[in-house]
């Protein structure tokens, strides 16, 4: 009874926020009011900051490392053209192919990790519990810490032999040596690190969780819906532009993953290369042996490799990311 | 979300922006040949001087800057300094903004690279008006000269040497090794170590794996009259020299004989010596000083490096040099200072053997060492080693940090297992192929 009624009282309410649209004149769009030469000015010029800042500090740089993939330069000396020798090296350079398949290995193992690490986290936290304020501060505080150089430190010390790792590993009697030596477990170590800071996804996720409707799940649970069932079912179709918006995120921050790295391998990207995310070799390359065409052209690169996930992403979502209110 | 993508190809490139920005200040970069004259006294100037190094050295440096600044009330010397990977970012970002201090530390790996680039200045005319280098060896003087130019002037020496702790070897059983012993002799001792130390715990071995050392290397080659670059800048070795420097050696890795590298990865930056495990370790002899702070004992010593079959001889190498910019408004005064830092006794007292032995006498003989000290250790090796040293300084090339560090990078594989000796010989010259021998 009650349920019926609120349903109704929503209903009612859509209708007249939709009403009011529909009725403004901004949204009518058949006449536009035509905009003087002033205003566009001034327009403009509210927008300068941003613009100013947009084109010297973002387009600016980016038109010049564009310039500069098809150089030699090396920071000492003027560019010379050198049309797409670098991109070519790059694809010789078995280096950028390490690099690449670590950050592959990176972002395909690392995102799903995390993304279903916060989604746990925020189910658990979306429930309703005494104290759950607290719970949420709790298990966002690692990511307010968690890029910071300190935390990279501390997670070397965790995993270094005689760390508490270790100590864990040797009360159960694992074998012991450390992570941080062992080009085998520090991949692992990283993903660990990435998936500890899942404090942002998971805020999302529970405001993704609080719009889900309850009568929804209600109605589920009459019809005999398991929870498991529930949640398959009702929770993550709702979810789902959520999800995709955390997927898109945490791919994008996944290529560009480099300070903890830089700390951990001691600015090496070692032990023996596990640890030589892209950004890092771009870094490498360009800052510490100078070649900055080549470091600009692997910047290309993973523009063009990112852009194109992304498109990839987008395009894949039609099939499952459901938009309250679409029609199929 | 089209948001989120704008910035985050903004972010990529944000790495490139400092090369943009600093570009349009590039270009010029002639070298000030302005006629040298004493410096002025009656104007007040300004000199910036950098460093790389930890605290203990900063403090030094601030010690010995105050002194000077005390001698001349005229000049400000504002100081900075960083550790060594950030020090060189920082310095060819300078570089190429043609804004390099007015004096900056100077390592050998690097000064045929900014000296060939017209980025320091030539001292030579500030020699006898600013700048006094009679004291000097002449073969160490020679080694920041670049082109006939004198673009560095060395601070203090080195050469190689076979550090071992005694502690350990004691705890072992084994005596250290003998001076004189030859490459092959020493591996077999090494082995003998390792077999022994198995039981102890911390295990000890008899030594690091100094395979991944381009010094060490070019050390090899030299104990065989031979020379590692040639005059254009590339290897004057065949690949066949490399695999075999690498196969040498491969049976200790094979045995794990050498501390584990999965371990040194661990403690750096520290080293087997100083944690204790490893009872010897090949080094430059000033970094003694260091290796007995972290093992925690005096009862360190050095030896000569073991001997090849065609020879023991050993070269000196300037620990680091002192240079200034080619852009400096200040030469005159920037010589006074190198000048300064380089003499003057009381700067060798400050300094101690922390930078390696002081290339001047006078220095030298202001140090206050006890007997049987460490600094009194190093020092004795040194004055020793003199007949030893028969050869020239093998002067880096430009380029050469790149390669060294994909030395002792390839070095790593080698010992994790994941190249083999020729694999090791053939990345490397792939890499030397693309970095030296250019302009």
């Amino acid at each position: 009874m009650s349920v019926t009624t609120t349903e109704r009282g929503r209903s009612a309410g859509r209708g007249g926020v939709r009403g009011a649209a529909t009725s403004s004149p901004a949204r009518g769009g058949a006449a536009k009011p035509p905009r003087s030469r002033a205003d566009t000015r001034a327009g403009y010029a509210f927008l300068s900051p941003w613009l100013l800042g947009f084109v010297l500090l973002t387009a600016g740089p980016m038109l010049m490392s564009l310039y500069l993939a098809f150089t030699d330069y090396n920071l000492f000396r003027d560019p010379q053209f050198i049309g797409i020798d670098n991109f070519t090296a790059l694809f010789a350079d078995p280096r950028f192919l390490k690099s690449a398949q670590v950050t592959a290995v990176y972002v395909l193992v690392g995102v799903p990790v995390k993304l279903a690490a916060a989604l746990a986290v925020a189910v658990l936290l979306n429930a309703k519990h005494r104290g759950q304020g607290a719970y949420r501060s709790m298990f966002y505080a690692p990511s307010l810490i968690g890029a910071s150089v300190s935390v990279a430190i501390v997670w070397r010390a965790m995993f270094i032999d005689d760390g508490i790792a270790d100590q864990v590993q040797q009360f159960f009697g694992l074998p012991a040596g450390g992570w941080v030596g062992n080009p085998g477990m520090t991949m692992p170590m990283m993903i660990l690190l990435a998936v500890w800071q899942f404090g942002a996804p998971m805020v999302i996720f529970l405001a993704g969780l609080k719009q889900i409707p309850a009568e929804l799940l209600e109605a589920a649970a009459v019809d005999g819906a398991g929870p498991v069932r529930r949640f398959v079912a009702v929770t993550l179709p709702m979810l789902s532009p959520v999800l995709f918006f955390n997927l898109l995120l945490e791919t994008i921050g996944a290529f560009q993953v480099f300070s903890s790295a830089f700390i951990i391998s001691g600015g090496t990207g070692g032990p023996a290369d596990s640890t030589l995310f892209y950004t890092f070799y771009l870094y490498l390359k360009g800052f510490t042996e100078f070649r900055m065409g080549y470091a600009s052209a692997m910047a290309w690169v993973l523009v063009l490799v990112v852009g194109i996930i992304t498109a990839i992403l987008f395009r894949t979502s039609r099939a499952w990311v459901h938009y309250t209110g679409d029609v199929r | 979300m089209v948001r989120t993508r704008t910035k985050t190809a903004g972010k990529i490139v944000a790495l490139t922006a400092a090369s943009a920005l600093v570009l349009s200040a590039c270009g010029g970069g002639g070298t000030a040949s302005t006629e040298a004259a004493p410096v002025a006294t009656d104007r007040d100037i300004e000199l910036s001087l950098v460093w790389w190094g930890d605290d203990d050295r900063a403090s030094r440096y601030e010690e010995a800057v105050a002194l000077f600044e005390e001698k001349h009330p005229n000049i400000d010397v504002q100081t900075q300094f960083q550790a060594w990977d950030d020090y060189w970012t920082a310095r060819s970002t300078e570089a190429a903004g043609q804004t390099l201090p007015d004096v900056l530390q100077m390592d050998l790996a690097y000064i045929n690279q900014y000296a060939s680039n017209n980025q320091l200045l030539d001292l030579s005319n500030q020699v006898g008006v600013n700048l006094e280098t009679g004291d000097f060896d002449e073969a160490v003087l020679a080694s920041g000269s670049v082109d006939g130019g004198q673009y560095g002037i060395p601070t203090s020496t080195n050469t190689l040497g076979m550090v071992h702790n005694d502690d350990l070897l004691d705890e072992v059983g084994i005596d250290p090794p003998k001076e004189g012993l030859t490459w092959d002799e020493y591996d077999a001792w090494l082995r003998e170590v390792s077999e022994a130390g198995a039981d102890s715990d911390p295990q000890i071995y008899g030594g690091t794996d100094y395979t991944g050392a381009l010094w060490m290397f070019i050390q090899w080659l030299v104990q065989q009259g031979r020379t590692a670059f040639a005059e254009d800048g590339t290897p004057a070795f065949e690949k066949a020299d490399l695999v075999a420097w690498a196969e040498r050696t491969q049976p200790l890795r094979d045995d794990g004989v050498f501390f584990p590298v999965e371990r040194s990865k661990q403690v750096e930056p520290l080293t087997g010596l100083q944690v204790n495990q490893a009872a010897t370790e090949l080094v430059w002899d000033n970094m003694m000083a260091g290796y007995a702070a972290g093992a925690g004992t005096e009862n360190l010593d050095l030896l000569p490096l073991p001997t090849g079959p065609e020879g023991s001889a050993q070269f000196w190498k300037p620990s680091m040099l002192l240079s200034s910019s080619a852009t400096t408004q200040e030469p005159d005064a920037a010589a006074t200072l190198i000048d300064f830092l380089v003499n003057d006794p009381e700067v060798g007292k400050i300094f101690g053997t922390s930078k390696g032995v002081p290339a001047v006498p006078a220095q030298k003989d202001a140090m206050e060492i006890d007997d049987g000290s460490i600094d009194d250790k190093i020092v004795t090796y040194e004055d020793e080693m003199a007949d030893r040293v028969t050869e020239d300084t093998p002067l880096p090339v430009e380029g050469y940090g790149v390669v060294e560090a994909e030395f002792k990078r390839l070095g790593e594989e080698l010992a994790y297992g994941n190249i083999t000796p020729e694999e090791f010989a053939d990345q490397w010259f792939q890499s030397a192929e693309s970095t030296l021998g250019g302009e």
